[in-house]
């Protein structure tokens, strides 16, 4: 019946060349051994065993106006794709695409993390340096387009691909190995099965077989592994819920201490019990009878602001007050005094601001214009900064005793500056009140 | 040179000389292609010779008002020119050390391009010999005060002191002088010989000579540009010289043929294929270049230790600094974009458009290099640049034209020619 | 030697097959289908699973007493483990070289090695990149590494050179990776359809993922390799000069040199292509892949050995001109140091391995001599790790300061992680052997001349693969 068919198809459509030829079977194809009574038709395949022969059937089925047809080849083919009509692929705009969006995005990264959100010097290069993006530029840039010129492939060539009719063809797995395949596939336009066999036969395949549809694989996933895959999905997201959950709520508990890192140290800290020494403690007291370089400290005047018992009323001999030590002096005030006492002395510096609006008990810094800290012996207020008053800790230990003569300096001249009287001032300034 | 001449014409006489039409008064080879074009090469001999020998003569008039400035820009001129010939030499050089057969039609370019080291020689005198008599407006190392006065110079001076500086110009120059010529003398008598022992020879020497090309282009930048400013040094810096003479050669090969072809020349010799091999090698030293520029850049940047980004300071401060951003977007990120594409690099009047670019920007390259050592405040265009250029190259293109009028313009006698011709891209 | 091979070896018999496809097809595949490999592997592998057990119990030692257990000391804190670092790097970049630079520039020859060459490129990255992991004192935390977004709002400075180091070591791993498994798509594919039983079907199919050899499929998939090509080749010149930064951007005498880029480059790939002949000479032995890997093959990676020995010979050479062209007397000092210094040794070392040695490739019978081949291949990788040695150590012990000067010895820890290293390596390099197809075979048989047989460009011999562009 189809030898039937296939010869009048025959002698309808004369060959491109013109001539007519017999009829050319193997012997291979006169058997078709699956029974596909039940399945459709896939398409029509033709084994070659050189390229040389594929190009020229290539050729032929192209002329004949198919579309949905395919070549199978162990290797790529030089010239098959001019053969076969196949078109330039779209996948280097893809590329390209992915190369300028790395680009962009590994400049955006770098000037947005170091310049923007986390700005941080380092080895005085500028925030934003640009030399120094520029490797991360390029790699990211390299990257993106890399990868998708890998994924772009598969997907464009709708790999992975598990199952396919042809596979259930035991001729066709020497496509990889080392035959050559031609199939027409039934759904073409322009298939007909008789002539499509007629034209394929003129091509000279080693052998031509009909392929059916594959109905003994499932074409779908197996269920099993796809609810195995949403479980596992699932399972794998709990760890990222808890760090979300941890980064919102409070816990009151100590964290998980994996790696103690260098938390625990085997050391003595201050103020802790040391059983080696008698009186138990871990800090040490000077040797007895000995002084510290630069710790003796001799003049009751200079280092504890006192002459006799009575807190001194001028300044050491050793402290000239002139224009350089109230430099120095408004200097360190600025850096020791500002946050509690603010800027004028007044009690009210940033500390005080934000404690005063968090209300947990804050005593609030003396205002430094007072008319008793104005009386107060130079002494006195020596001895307040040296050692500390109230909630005011000591600052005798981070300014040197010279500095903090500096500052009282300038404490007074602040204090002066709010309650001097217009008789203090030269008749320069009086007219420049005006 | 007159040896080589008397062999081109005895070359000739073996030939049988056909006239193919459209007055190229050339050879036909075997395949049918024009090979020979005396007719237009003669003109073109005389009259970029004379337009070069009116520019060299409008330098020396214009020299004559500001020695300084002629030599500044003689120099940024020869570098240029001399980056063309070095190019040549490393290429046809390259080509037989990796036995390649893509150029093989490409190559007798090459090798006549090359063959020009005689007359760079000469053209180096300008540099040398205002040197040798003691003027140091180019090369401060020159004199012997300065040496003495700044001890980091003093170092030097064991290198930098002109008998030396000469002694080594002569020995770069005689290198590339005997190279090259022995490279397209034996590429002639392969032309009669049609044999496979030139090319065999010429493979062994291959190896050896790359190292002295590497050698000598390396010291040659180093002298000629480098110790512009005695005190700066930089272990990339023959590399970054190398990468501009690829440039050079390639986009001069290209514009030679594009030349050759206009005049019915290897038209079926050199197809589309070879002008695409060619751009690909612009495409890839132009990023070649733009790596070890940045390579320099960024480490001496980043280091930021003075007696290296003084160098740099001066370029980029003042007018310099346009110029910097300049190399940057015109020497790479527009070759670059425009070289990319497959059909501009297939394209007749792509290539071109990427050849004279090329060289334009290699020509502002080695302005970049040469100039801000003295003239700090920025570019000043003088007629000087122009009138150097001028004479140089219509001198150099002269010279090339005149070597080209009697040979074949392909190695008719390379066994692997059929090869080349056939070639194709994928 | 040879007798022990070809008598235990099962391959030595022909190839099967009716056409020379086929043979092809069967030389290779029958290796990762044999149900035994011969002895020589399992003594390799047996040999190579000790080593690897050496480098797990040295970083877990590493790891549990901190990094004291080397002998990184004040002043050479960066030591052996940034030596290995380099050097496995280094190693690296044949691979994608071959994969993606002689594939542009047409040389059709490196089919026969490119599949193991980038094999080699992934499993010495895998082994560069634990150095620097557990060198930088708590593996445990490399996320800081990253741009990951963390509770202290930190990010990574990334004017750094070792940050650039994350992402180019990085991106070089991802894209090799990528290109080392789509060049083995078809040939899996091949071993699938070859399989005879169920789960190797299974697990090939898998990793073959459905690969049939359809010409549409090939098109996008050349053009995708193209494209990957071009992306690894400035890649590969990348990865190294960022590596070089680590050193050149720093200001330490003998560091810091604008030719280090390149200098790098150079030296890899000559370490890379040693590391190469130094596998490819006992695996074509192993497996009879003596028609695939052929002389002509060795000879050709031997000339890129000496070409590439030439230029880190004139960087050698630059560097010493310009030390003292640049009147720096601390670059002076630092180059008579490595002369003469107390590292003159490894400094002798590595000129006699890298540069004095590789000279005998001039001749035409030692390139072709496989023994040769082999020795000089293992010498210039003596000769490389050596030349990472030298850079590190000698600037390190001394720099500007004399008080700061010091002599680093490397503990038995480090020495037992390097050796280490190599177990790594050789393992999974050996399980490469021995399951996948260690040589393209499609490309093989595309530049096979019955590849071109019966179209129109026959008419005269094809000089390029039809593979390239």
């Amino acid at each position: 019946m189809r030898m039937q068919a296939m010869a009048t198809t025959h002698t309808n459509t004369p060959t491109r060349q013109g001539q007519l030829e017999e009829p050319h079977m193997s012997e291979k194809h006169a058997s078709t051994p699956e029974s596909q009574a039940e399945a459709p038709l896939f398409g029509l395949l033709a084994e070659y065993n050189t390229p040389g022969e594929l190009i020229e059937a290539s050729k032929k089925v192209r002329d004949a106006g198919f579309t949905r047809w395919d070549t199978f080849t162990p290797f790529p083919v030089h010239g098959i794709d001019r053969a076969m009509g196949i078109r330039m692929t779209r996948l280097p705009w893809l590329v390209l695409g992915a190369a300028l969006t790395g680009l962009s995005l590994a400049v955006w990264l770098q000037w947005w993390t170091n310049a923007v959100d986390y700005p941080w010097i380092v080895s005085g290069k500028p925030f934003w340096s640009l030399p120094a993006n520029v490797p991360i530029m390029f790699e990211l840039t390299v990257l993106f387009a890399g990868i998708t010129a890998m994924v772009g492939m598969l997907v464009m060539n709708g790999l992975p691909e598990p199952a396919h009719p042809l596979d259930l063809k035991t001729r066709f797995a020497r496509s990889t190995d080392d035959k050559f395949f031609l199939v027409v596939e039934a759904r073409d336009p322009k298939f007909d099965e008789a002539s499509t066999k007629h034209l394929l036969e003129k091509t000279h395949p080693v052998a031509l077989e009909e392929v059916p549809e594959d109905r003994t694989t499932s074409a779908k996933f197996p269920t099993g592994l796809i609810y195995g895959v949403i479980v596992v999905t699932a399972i794998a997201l709990v760890p990222f819920a808890l760090f979300a959950k941890a980064r919102t709520a409070k816990s009151r508990s100590t964290r998980i201490h994996a790696i103690a890192d260098m938390d625990s140290q085997p050391k003595f800290k201050t103020q802790r019990e040391n059983l080696v020494f008698d009186d138990g403690r871990s800090m040490r007291e000077p040797v007895k009878g000995t002084v510290a370089h630069g710790q003796l400290w001799d003049d009751d005047h200079l280092y504890r602001g006192k002459v006799g018992d009575a807190w001194a009323r001028t300044f050491p001999s050793q402290m000239t007050p002139n224009a350089d030590m109230m430099a120095r002096g408004e200097q360190r005030f600025g850096i020791y005094c500002t946050p509690c006492h603010g800027q004028t002395g007044d009690g009210k510096g940033m500390v005080h601001v934000r404690a005063s609006t968090l209300g947990q008990g804050w005593v609030p810094p003396t205002n430094v214009h007072q008319e008793y800290l104005r009386q107060q012996p130079v002494g006195q207020l020596f001895d307040t900064i040296t050692n500390g008053i109230r909630s005011m800790p000591a600052y005798g230990p981070q300014i040197s005793a010279e500095d903090r003569w500096a500052i009282i300096l300038y404490l007074r001249a602040l204090q002066k500056s709010r309650a001097a009287s217009l008789g203090e001032l030269t008749a320069e300034q009086r007219q420049n009140l005006k | 040179m007159a040896e080589s001449n008397s062999k081109n014409k005895k070359n000739k006489g073996s030939e049988k000389p056909q006239n193919p039409g459209k007055g190229s008064g050339g050879g036909t080879s075997a395949w049918g292609d024009v090979i020979r074009n005396s007719v237009d090469t003669q003109r073109l001999f005389v009259s970029a010779g004379s337009v070069g020998l009116l520019g060299l003569a409008a330098s020396a008039v214009l020299g004559m008002g500001d020695f300084k400035r002629f030599q500044y820009s003689y120099l940024v001129a020869f570098m240029w020119v001399l980056s063309i010939g070095l190019g040549g030499v490393w290429w046809v050089t390259l080509q037989h050390l990796v036995n390649a057969k893509w150029s093989i039609v490409v190559r007798r370019i090459g090798e006549l391009i090359a063959a020009n080291a005689g007359l760079l020689a000469i053209l180096s005198l300008p540099i040398v010999i205002p040197a040798l008599l003691g003027n140091s407006d180019l090369y401060l190392w020159v004199d012997h005060n300065r040496m003495a006065e700044d001890h980091a110079l003093h170092h030097k001076s064991a290198y930098l002191n002109v008998p030396f500086f000469a002694i080594r110009v002569a020995v770069y120059f005689a290198f590339w002088v005997l190279l090259s010529q022995h490279l397209l003398k034996s590429s002639l008598k392969q032309d009669e010989a049609s044999s496979d022992t030139q090319s065999r020879r010429l493979r062994r020497l291959a190896g050896p000579a790359m190292m002295g090309v590497a050698v000598t282009l390396t010291f040659a930048a180093i002298d000629f540009l480098m110790s512009l400013n005695p005190l700066w040094f930089s272990t990339i810096f023959g590399i970054y010289y190398l990468a501009g003479c690829v440039l050079a050669i390639h986009a001069s090969l290209a514009l030679t043929l594009l030349w050759l072809q206009k005049r019915g020349t290897l038209v079926k010799t050199v197809s589309q294929e070879h002008f695409h091999d060619i751009g690909k090698m612009m495409f890839a030293f132009t990023i070649f270049w733009a790596y070890i520029a940045f390579s320099q850049f960024m480490l001496i940047w980043y280091a930021n230790i003075p007696e290296e980004t003084h160098w740099y300071l001066l370029r980029v401060e003042n007018g310099w600094l346009s110029v910097t951003w300049f190399q940057l977007i015109g020497h790479f990120v527009m070759p670059f974009a425009f070289l990319l594409s497959r059909h501009v690099k297939r394209h007749r009047t792509g290539i071109a458009l990427g050849a004279l670019w090329v060289l334009f920007v290699h020509y502002v390259d080695m302005y970049w290099l040469v100039m801000p050592t003295t003239f700090v405040q920025g570019p000043e265009l003088h007629l000087l640049d122009l009138s150097c250029w001028i004479g140089l190259t219509g001198v150099f293109i002269a010279a090339v034209a005149y070597r080209a009028r009697k040979v074949n313009l392909v190695p008719v006698g390379d066994p692997r020619l059929e090869t080349s011709l056939a070639f194709e891209n994928v | 030697m040879a007798t022990l091979w070809s008598e235990t070896n099962p391959y030595l018999g022909e190839p099967k097959g009716d056409t020379d496809f086929a043979r092809i097809t069967d030389n290779v595949a029958r290796v990762a289908e044999a149900p035994k490999p011969p002895i020589g592997w399992y003594i390799a592998f047996g040999i190579a699973l000790a080593m690897l057990t050496g480098f797990g119990a040295s970083l877990g030692w590493v790891m549990w007493v901190g990094i004291g257990a080397w002998g990184n000391m004040h002043p050479v804190a960066w030591a052996f483990p940034i030596v290995n670092f380099v050097f496995w790097v280094g190693i690296g970049h044949a691979g994608t070289l071959i994969s993606a630079i002689l594939f542009l520039l047409r040389q059709t020859w490196r089919t026969a090695i490119n599949r193991f060459a980038e094999a080699m490129t992934i499993f010495a990255v895998i082994c560069a990149g634990i150095f620097p992991g557990v060198h930088i004192g708590r593996p445990w935390m490399p996320y800081y590494m990253f741009p990951v977004p963390n509770q202290m709002s930190m990010w990574p400075q990334f004017r750094s050179p070792l940050e650039w180091d994350i992402f180019a070591v990085g991106t070089y791993f991802t894209i090799s990776l990528l290109f080392w498994f789509m060049g083995m798509i078809p040939d899996l594919a091949t071993i699938r359809d070859r399989a005879t039983t169920t789960p190797r079907r299974f697990i090939y199919g898998i990793l073959a993922m459905g690969w049939r050899g359809s010409s549409r499929q090939w098109h996008r998939y050349e053009r995708a390799y193209l494209l990957l090509a071009a992306l690894a080749t400035p890649l590969v010149l990348s990865v190294h000069s960022v590596v070089s930064f680590d050193f050149a951007t720093s200001q330490a005498p003998g560091w810091h040199t604008t030719i280090f880029p390149p200098y790098f480059v150079a030296g890899a790939i000559f370490g890379g292509f040693a590391m190469v002949v130094t596998l490819a000479v006992p695996a074509r032995q192993f497996f009879g892949l003596k028609r695939l890997i052929e002389i002509r093959h060795l000879e050709l990676m031997n000339k890129v050995i000496l070409a590439t020995g030439m230029m880190v010979g004139y960087a050698y050479g630059m560097e010493f001109f310009i030390a003292w062209y640049s009147g720096n007397p601390y670059e002076n000092f630092v180059f008579a140091n490595r002369l003469f210094g107390p590292y003159a040794w490894a400094y002798w070392t590595m000129i006699a391995c890298n540069v004095v040695i590789p000279q005998l490739h001039w001749f035409e019978k030692v390139r072709t001599n496989v023994w040769a081949t082999l020795a000089i291949g293992v010498v210039v990788n003596v000769g490389m790790w050596f030349e990472r040695f030298v850079i590190i150590c000698t600037s390190m012990s001394r720099d500007f300061m004399p008080a700061n000067w010091g002599y680093y010895i490397p503990s038995k820890i480090d020495f037992l992680t390097l050796g280490g290293s190599f177990g790594l390596f050789f393992t999974l390099f050996l399980l490469f052997c021995r399951f996948l197809p260690m040589v393209a075979i499609a490309e093989v048989k595309s530049v096979h001349r019955d590849a071109h047989a019966g179209h129109g460009h026959d008419a005269h011999e094809h000089s390029h693969s039809p593979r390239t562009a």
